[in-house]
């Protein structure tokens, strides 16, 4: 699975993920407090330069974006259907420069940058006893880890199928699916405790060394 | 949090992000191809309960929002949640809440095949296809100002494909009851 960022050394590249997600934010709030068409499509415009200007090549920028533009084209025609043409350019516009401001953040911060900020985040719910900050980023990385397995299961699940000439049906291939990765559990869960990867405050130590 | 929860939590999050790579399927008499992925959904309040259930979700929107494609279609990054159908992905985190806390408290092992079969359809449903759409079709109309009996309108078209998700969720969580029991939540 490859993240949606892309190498590069742009200004937005050097903003710590911190700025840019509060300006995200600060940019998000603004897009929804204005009605104005002639601000949101300045906002689009400098939506688009800040994002096409991170050195993608142009086709390849706008085809991550293809699905949620196309959501927004849908939603604006039924918007223009049911409401005003007015309506419709705002919603359109509006969403389009949140898109496009926000795959700039995606597109210059790192998998591992977005998880070091929230792991800090996260720190104030550590002090309440809620959750240990660190547990995010082994929950992340778990789920990376395993997704290859779960997927290659899935596939030895079906083969297996086919040669039983059984038909594939939902319910028989995601059951064996579930009931075998979760049984890992205990397993993986074991390993983690005998690495200490979890113990109280200890993180720091762990974190270079490989499992 | 025991390290066996949080290893649940991440490997039904793996399983929800697996099923995003899965290709929609079109069966003949729904209009819209159905993705597995919110399968995944209901399956995760079903299987894991509602606290584990929608943190495994709450996950997977992590996973996505860092930056990583695992929305079905290989979708991810901040951009998917400024579309207007992020209404789902909120309802996603309330429908694994719901279906699991229905899922526990109406589903226990002394009762007939049929019946856990039943309430786990009841669970799912209410969940996977209230919920979710209340949450889906309200942002909707928020954010694009359109009324909600339009946006619903909008939205008919996909809900029986999830009614048929529930249905599969419900057996699937019945099967994985008894093959694997993670229902009841013990302390």
């Amino acid at each position: 699975m490859n993240a949606l960022f892309v190498e590069g050394d742009s200004w937005l590249h050097r903003l710590s993920p911190r700025a840019k997600l509060l300006a995200l934010m600060a940019i998000s709030i603004l897009l929804f407090l204005s009605r104005s068409p002639w601000v949101l499509s300045g906002a689009v415009a400098a939506g688009a330069t800040v994002y096409l200007q991170l050195g993608m090549p142009f086709g390849k920028a706008i085809g991550r974006l293809r699905s949620v533009l196309l959501t927004i084209a849908i939603v604006a025609l039924l918007s223009f259907a049911v409401n005003s043409a007015e309506d419709a350019l705002v919603a359109l516009l509006r969403l389009t420069a949140l898109t496009l401001f926000a795959a700039a953040v995606t597109a210059t911060t790192g998998v591992g940058d977005f998880i070091d900020e929230i792991t800090l985040a996260a720190r104030p719910l550590e002090t309440l006893h809620i959750l240990q900050a660190a547990d995010i980023g082994l929950a992340v990385g778990l789920v990376i880890r395993f997704v290859p397995e779960i997927l290659n299961r899935y596939a030895a699940i079906r083969e297996a199928h086919k040669a039983r000439g059984l038909p594939l049906r939902p319910l028989t291939l995601a059951v064996p699916l579930i009931i075998l990765t979760l049984k890992d559990a205990d397993n993986i869960a074991a390993a983690i405790d005998a690495r200490g990867f979890r113990r109280q405050g200890m993180h720091g130590r762990t974190k270079n060394s490989s499992i | 949090m025991t390290t066996r929860d949080l290893v649940l939590i991440s490997l039904f999050a793996a399983i929800i992000v697996a099923l995003g790579l899965l290709p929609p399927i079109t069966l003949g008499f729904i209009p819209v191809p159905i993705t597995a992925q919110s399968l995944g959904v209901m399956m995760a309040g079903a299987v894991l309960g509602a606290k584990r259930g929608t943190i495994a979700v709450l996950l997977v929107l992590l996973l996505a929002a860092i930056g990583l494609p695992v929305l079905s279609g290989g979708r991810g990054g901040l951009a998917v949640f400024a579309a207007p159908t992020t209404g789902y992905l909120i309802g996603w985190v309330f429908a694994a809440f719901t279906t699991g806390f229905l899922a526990e408290r109406l589903v226990s092992h002394e009762q007939p095949g049929l019946v856990q079969g039943v309430s786990f359809f009841i669970a799912a449903l209410i969940g996977g296809v209230v919920v979710l759409y209340a949450f889906g079709i309200t942002y909707l109309a928020l954010v694009t100002g359109i009324p909600i009996s339009k946006a619903f309108l909008g939205s008919l078209a996909f809900i029986p494909g999830d009614v048929v998700k529930s249905f599969v969720a419900a057996l699937v969580g019945r099967a994985v009851m008894a093959g694997y029991p993670l229902l009841p939540v013990r302390a």
